[in-house]
């Protein structure tokens, strides 16, 4: 699973997430790509669970990029327990999506192979995406 | 390359962010026209002959008119732009005018052609590290773009900007070294390595073992100092 290797402090608050992705939202380095068309919360989990989705699905043809990393941590207290007694332990990572955010790119595959594989991807995910491709982004 | 094209704009008196999104209501997307050792101008446009200039076969290299209503026509090429991230409409554009008689440093598109032998005889992988090069030229010689012919490369070997066909007075601005494209071997063993980790990895966290990452610490001496102190006191 994806997650930092240093941290500054364990726990953080959740946050907002509004606006949109500025950053983040174009094809960078690949001629396909997935992006999220809603704002989000992606889990270290799912990250990899669309990772291996794609990678088996284009059966070691073409390279993909991943574009987001989960760094936010989310703490949850244990079940049964009473309220209080401080913040839950850090129970898995996320990274923070907001719409307009590339999400995975893929090179060395021709369309219908990429699509097939990022729609296997998306549906690792909770929240809404598009399949892009250079020539749509330009 | 110069285009007989002729984009009408508005000159835009007030500026800010309600006017531009007024401007963007009305049909027209604000945007700037500067260079040529001239004050910048801010003008309104259509969105729409922009995007067909942009989609042309010269793309983002077109030079066309820019007649500015009250004003006068130059020619111009459009050197930035802003788009919405979600609805990819265009935002805001930014024009550059082009004195012709001056040589322009431009980024050229560079397309590869063929099926290199690396990825068909050897089974690797034809990687597109570069996808544009900067040149210099006159503003009449501006190509398309470039293309590259990979069929000969084998895995390991590369395409270099060097290798660019420059045509007229064209000058290479982007170093000759940069690798436009290349073949490599995929790596087989990369796909099955996380597939095992990602079958282990549930049962290590069923373990109630989560491995955390290492938390940085503050400034050990600021540490240490209060427990000297305190030592002190007893």
């Amino acid at each position: 699973m994806m997650m930092p290797k240093k941290v500054k402090y364990r726990k953080q608050q959740r946050g907002r997430m509004a606006g949109k992705a500025w950053r983040g939202s174009s094809i960078s380095f690949g001629d396909f790509g997935l992006k999220a068309m809603e704002c989000g919360w992606v889990t270290d989990r799912q990250i990899e669970a669309a990772r291996v989705a794609m990678t088996r699905s284009i059966k070691r043809g073409g390279k993909v990029w991943i574009r987001l990393f989960p760094d936010k941590p989310i703490t949850k207290k244990p079940a049964e327990t009473r309220m209080g007694k401080g913040k839950g332990a850090p129970e898995q990572w996320v990274a923070v999506i907001r719409p307009g955010k590339i999400l995975f790119e893929m090179e060395g595959v021709d369309r219908p192979t990429a699509q097939a594989a990022m729609r296997l991807a998306a549906h690792k995910f909770a929240i809404r995406t598009k399949f892009i491709g250079r020539e749509d982004a330009e | 390359m110069r285009k007989d094209i002729t984009v009408a704009a508005e000159v835009r008196a007030s500026r800010g962010k309600n006017e531009a999104r007024r401007t963007r209501r009305a049909g027209q997307i604000p945007a700037v026209v500067y260079g040529a050792f001239q004050d910048p101008v801010s003008v309104a446009v259509n969105p729409r002959e922009i995007l067909k200039i942009i989609h042309s076969n010269t793309g983002y290299n077109t030079i066309f008119n820019l007649a500015v209503a009250g004003g006068e026509t130059t020619p111009v090429m459009l050197v930035d732009q802003q788009v919405d991230p979600v609805k990819g409409y265009m935002l805001h554009a930014d024009f550059k005018r082009i004195d012709l008689a001056k040589r322009i440093r431009i980024s050229v598109p560079v397309h590869t052609t063929g099926e290199a032998k690396g990825v068909k005889v050897q089974g690797g992988l034809l990687e597109t590290i570069t996808r544009v090069i900067e040149i210099e030229c006159l503003p009449d010689e501006i190509p398309e773009g470039f293309t590259v012919d990979v069929t000969e490369l084998m895995i390991g070997q590369a395409k270099r900007a060097s290798d660019v066909a420059l045509a007229g007075s064209m000058k290479l601005v982007s170093s000759p070294d940069t690798v436009i494209a290349h073949a490599v071997a995929l790596r087989a063993e990369e796909v099955v390595a996380p597939a095992a980790e990602a079958v282990v990895a549930p049962e290590a966290g069923a373990a109630g073992t989560p491995a955390e990452p290492e938390v940085i610490k503050k400034g050990k001496k600021e540490e240490e100092a209060p427990a000297e102190e305190k030592g002190k006191k007893k």
